[in-house]
């Protein structure tokens, strides 16, 4: 063997992983071989020093109170999903058709208004002679209702999102189309309104819009975490 | 005394006390199996310090992924205690997880950065080493940690804990041929960076 394909035999040689055959002709070249005696003292170094390493190394203190917390959350997980297994299909049933129902009664909704906004423009015509401080009054409330809509909408959203993955891929996507479908009617409301900031009607409307969706993150939210 | 004698006498994985080691734990692993958390709080006291040190290095060392991947690893212990037949020593199990978790973590992040950060570069630490101008003695645990990641994989895997060329190659799923080389160039680089 050459001194070239002895280099590249160094680093089985120092591991112990060449055949007894090879070990002897590499064996014998070392001892002639200044640049490859060197090169076998220095990866025996480096190798002596890999073992010399501490094998145990003190974790934090408080490592273990993370991993017992995850396993009593894991404990408690587990005893849920015996009962949530036994529910599951029934739950999301309801959970689908209560997802169906809040869409479909949302946008029927919407459109009921908007198909008949005539005959209520005429109504409202005479609903609307009231003083204008009422109506400024109605539209404060109705503001501030809609904040807390939204800000308990953001929270139920965000739960939501986090338990995604407990909910059946097909559940998730109906979830999604009606929300889909309820955000278009409240838009459709809220921009109905921006044209007519006066109608109680289109008030009344967008809370129950807001309602709907509220309370459909609301129960998806609870039936997710199986109460 | 021949070197395979000695490389396998002083890092092989759990050396020579395997069958201890299993006979001591075989009660609390049991217990902890029939879901005794005390129990398997008795097994993380007796393996954490071993486990955290090839966090420590796989994680090159930083502490608090080190510390984070080492929790990850008992909590998958506890989830696939009913899997753990005694077939090899606890210790030993836990530590093969230890290994598959970094794998699988690395591979979640490398999905959730490759859009945002370039493929791993080898020569990456070498040229950072280089390029600050300071040519310090590194101290092995630095040394180690400044290797690029294949590199430092199959150095801690082989030549700290002491597993084959034929494991280490199943286990990350690359040749014998790949950890050969991924070895050969962890070595010299230690080398170049101890002896500077």
């Amino acid at each position: 063997m050459t001194h070239e394909v002895i280099r590249h035999l160094l680093d089985d040689y120092v591991s112990g992983d060449l055949s007894e055959e090879a070990r002897g002709p590499v064996a014998d070249h070392i001892v002639g071989c200044d640049i490859c005696r060197s090169e076998v003292e220095s990866l025996k170094a480096v190798i002596a020093r890999a073992a010399d390493l501490p094998k145990s190394i003190e974790p934090p203190a408080d490592a273990w109170q993370g991993i017992r917390g995850a396993i009593e959350r894991d404990k408690v997980a587990v005893a849920s999903r015996g009962q949530r297994a036994q529910s599951r299909w029934s739950r999301e049933y309801m959970m689908a058709a209560a997802i169906v129902l809040a869409a479909v009664l949302s946008s029927a909704g919407t459109a009921l208004y908007m198909n008949t906004r005539t005959e209520r423009d005429e109504s409202r015509a005479v609903a609307a002679t009231p003083a204008a401080n009422e109506t400024s009054a109605t539209l404060a409330a109705f503001t501030i209702e809609e904040n807390n809509y939204l800000r308990n909408v953001a929270v139920l959203q965000d739960m939501l999102d986090q338990q995604e993955a407990s909910l059946a891929p097909e559940t998730v996507a109906q979830l999604k189309s009606s929300l889909r479908t309820i955000d278009e009617a409240i838009l459709e409301a809220r921009n109905a309104l921006a044209r007519d900031p006066a109608n109680k009607t289109l008030i009344e409307m967008l809370s129950g819009t807001y309602r709907q969706k509220v309370d459909l993150l609301r129960r998806t939210a609870e039936m997710t975490r199986g109460s | 005394m021949k070197m395979s004698a000695v490389v396998s006498d002083t890092i092989g994985p759990f050396p020579s006390t395997i069958g201890e080691a299993q006979a001591a734990v075989s009660d609390s692993v049991r217990r902890a199996q029939a879901g005794d958390v005390d129990a398997f709080e008795l097994l993380y006291r007796e393996n954490a310090g071993r486990i955290y040190a090839l966090c420590l290095r796989l994680m090159a060392g930083d502490a608090p992924d080190a510390t984070e991947l080492m929790q990850d690893v008992f909590i998958k212990a506890w989830r696939r205690l009913e899997t753990f037949r005694g077939d090899c020593a606890f210790g030993s199990w836990l530590h093969r997880l230890a290994v598959n978790t970094m794998l699988e973590n690395a591979r979640g992040d490398r999905r959730r950065t490759a859009r945002v950060l370039p493929m791993e570069d080898p020569t990456r630490v070498e040229t950072t080493a280089r390029s600050t101008g300071i040519e310090l003695k590194m101290d092995m645990e630095d040394a180690i940690a400044s290797l690029p990641k294949g590199a430092r994989l199959a150095f801690v895997l082989h030549d700290v804990e002491g597993y084959q060329h034929q494991e280490i190659a199943e286990q990350l799923g690359v040749s014998v041929g790949t950890i050969k080389a991924q070895l050969h160039r962890a070595r010299r680089l230690l080398r170049e960076r101890l002896e500077r």
